[in-house]
């Protein structure tokens, strides 16, 4: 039993259990930020010294400690850091529950990097629970009205996107007879093409799960949950939900349908397709719902349905290319690091801003270029960025994707993306306008803590780095996507 | 393939079959008068034998239960997975024991937690 291998998830499970047992006992709820901090960087330190060994296999086969796993863990372990710092200001308000919040973070964190290293349905349905449900509890915090509908609005909608996704399993199962992801890609293959058409359920139950993964990455037609939760959550949690949350549905899709229906070429045709008519109609709602919008929350919910849409046609790419290429992943993977950096950043200044407001709505925001300008223009940099203008991250982001696709034969698709990025410059941009060209309603600057500012300055960072010098993080990118067991 | 679920489908019309008619037999044979109908109090009470029913069934429970009910499942789980432990612990051997111990360890903190948080005091 290699459990050295397992080190990263040990660790953050351990602070997380300090963390809880810790907040019981002492008085300064400050420590436990420091502590949470400390878990995520320990366990990032373990997944950087396994970074670039080959590829291995724990607990006999079920989960993957490969170069993709890492790469998300990695992901995934510097999201949490960034939000438990942009947290401090916002949970300082609760008198109560600090040391459950940072405790249910790192649990999430947990439960996402076992989904990126998952191979084994079981598992996926495990890590995928022990995620959501840290998550159900972690929207409801606010306990006002609106923060309870949401959270339970999530956990309704979360549970049956689990059934479906565990009737779609149990399906998949009964046609192939395994669990694990290596094996059943081997009992697929073995079936020939008409034993394939005459089980229809193998092909339902493959739906299936595309549609319980779908409600994870907020991809439509599944992603009724998003606005009402993004708006009624915790702005960090909101931040959290739609970076990590999302970056994981991505990873689990991506394992699943690479590794176990992958080949053969014809299936692998078939869901490539699925995902780009997907990826289309997300984009388009996304973009045109988002424009009505008044509460900025709202308008980056809607924001990020479009943005899943984006991503789906990476989805679509690796469905349509043969197995060798890896043009589609790699740019997958690139493009979530650069969402996730840049929807950080977004959030970050609007925890800042709607701290001093205490409104999340977009006309209040009249002004703020006057009032507080390093938050606005951080604010402005990430909005361009999900733009997709240089030269920040956003725009490296779409350029690999789309010529990804086109290189594919999807150019329809592209088209239709580009037509979709002309339409959200136009919501984006008028936060830009309100923010720099209205007339503030009061002189009062915005304050901020040292941990939200350290939290905004890393994030706008990175997005002007992959903006700037994308090579490197490609490079990185393209290492991951080489790299899978089975 | 597709013959296999004819049998299915079989089975599927008989039980409906089945359900139906034993639903509306009591009714036909009311209808051709074979059955007679004299109600009388006793007869149409919801038990017609048994213990006398005392108030409704809409009884309120204090939610205080649901710390308890919530503590007794993390109990449960921890005895469904120990007894196929026991039984299995030699082969398992220092890992298993050492693994049951750290998961023994989380339920316990669990536990902890309740009981600063003052969950197990009946006020």
């Amino acid at each position: 039993m290699n459990l050295e291998l397992f080190l990263p998830e040990l660790t953050l499970a351990a602070f997380a259990i300090i963390v809880i047992l810790l907040d019981l006992v002492i008085q300064r709820k400050g420590w436990l930020v420091v502590v949470s901090l400390a878990g995520v960087v320990v366990a990032a330190g373990f997944t950087i010294i396994m970074w670039g060994g080959s590829s291995q296999a724990i607990f006999n086969n079920m989960l993957a400690v490969d170069n993709f796993a890492l790469f998300f863990k990695l992901l995934f372990l510097a999201i949490a850091a960034l939000v438990i710092l942009a947290s401090v200001d916002y949970v300082s308000k609760f008198t109560r529950f600090q040391g459950e919040y940072h405790a249910l973070v790192l649990l999430s964190a947990l439960g996402m990097m076992l989904m990126a290293a998952t191979a084994e349905l079981i598992s996926i349905y495990i890590a995928l629970e022990l995620t959501s449900i840290s998550l159900y509890v972690l929207v409801g915090f606010l306990k006002d009205p609106k923060s309870t509908e949401a959270s339970l609005k999530y956990l309704l909608l979360g549970a049956v996107a689990s059934a479906v996704l565990l009737f779609g399993m149990a399906l998949v199962f009964g046609f192939t007879g395994k669990t694990q992801l290596g094996e059943i890609a081997q009992a697929i293959q073995a079936l020939s093409l008409s034993g394939v058409l005459a089980s229809p359920g193998l092909i339902l139950g493959i739906v299936l799960m595309i549609a319980g993964f779908g409600f994870k990455i907020a991809a439509v037609p599944f992603h009724m949950w998003v606005p009402d939760v993004y708006e009624g959550a915790p702005t960090p949690i909101t931040a959290y939900l739609s970076v990590a949350s999302k970056a994981a549905g991505f990873a689990i899709i991506l394992r699943v349908f690479y590794s176990a229906f992958g080949l053969p070429q014809w299936l692998s045709l078939d869901w490539g397709m699925l995902f780009a008519v997907l990826a289309a109609i997300g984009m388009t709602l996304g973009n045109v719902v988002a424009i009505p919008q008044t509460n900025i929350k709202r308008m980056l919910g809607y924001s990020s349905i479009a943005q899943a849409g984006y991503l789906m046609v990476g989805l679509a790419t690796v469905g349509f290319s043969p197995a060798a290429d890896i043009v589609g992943r790699s740019s997958l993977l690139f493009f979530l690091a650069s969402y996730a950096l840049t929807n950080l950043g977004a959030f970050t200044a609007i925890i800042a801003i709607s701290n001093k407001l205490d409104s999340d709505l977009i006309q209040d925001y009249s002004g703020m270029g006057k009032r507080a300008p390093l938050l606005a223009l951080a604010l402005t940099l990430c909005l361009i960025s999900l733009i997709g203008l240089p030269p920040a991250a956003g725009f490296m982001a779409k350029f690999y994707i789309f010529s990804g696709a086109v290189q594919h034969g999807l150019l329809w698709l592209v088209v239709i993306a580009v037509i979709n990025s002309v339409i959200s410059a136009y919501y984006y941009l008028r936060v830009v306008k309100v923010m720099w060209l209205g007339e503030p309603a009061s002189e009062e600057k915005v304050p901020s803590s040292g941990a939200l500012r350290l939290a905004l300055s890393l994030s706008c960072l990175g997005v002007l780095l992959l903006g700037i010098i994308p090579g490197y993080i490609m490079k990185l990118a393209e290492v991951a996507a080489k790299m899978f067991v089975f | 393939m597709l013959a296999n679920y004819g049998y299915i489908g079989l089975l599927l019309v008989v039980a409906i079959f089945f359900a139906v008619t034993t639903l509306l037999l009591p009714l036909f044979l009311r209808f051709i008068h074979i059955v007679p109908h004299k109600p009388n109090p006793i007869k149409s009470s919801t038990y017609e034998c048994g213990m006398e029913t005392i108030g409704k069934a809409w009884v309120q429970f204090n939610f205080r239960y649901y710390f308890y009910a919530l503590m007794f499942i993390a109990l449960d789980v921890l005895v469904v997975f120990l007894y196929p432990w026991a039984v299995e612990l030699r082969k398992l051997g220092l890992f298993g024991f050492i693994g049951m111990l750290v998961f023994t360890f989380i339920i316990v903190v669990g536990y902890i937690y309740a009981w600063r948080k003052k969950v197990l005091e009946w006020k």
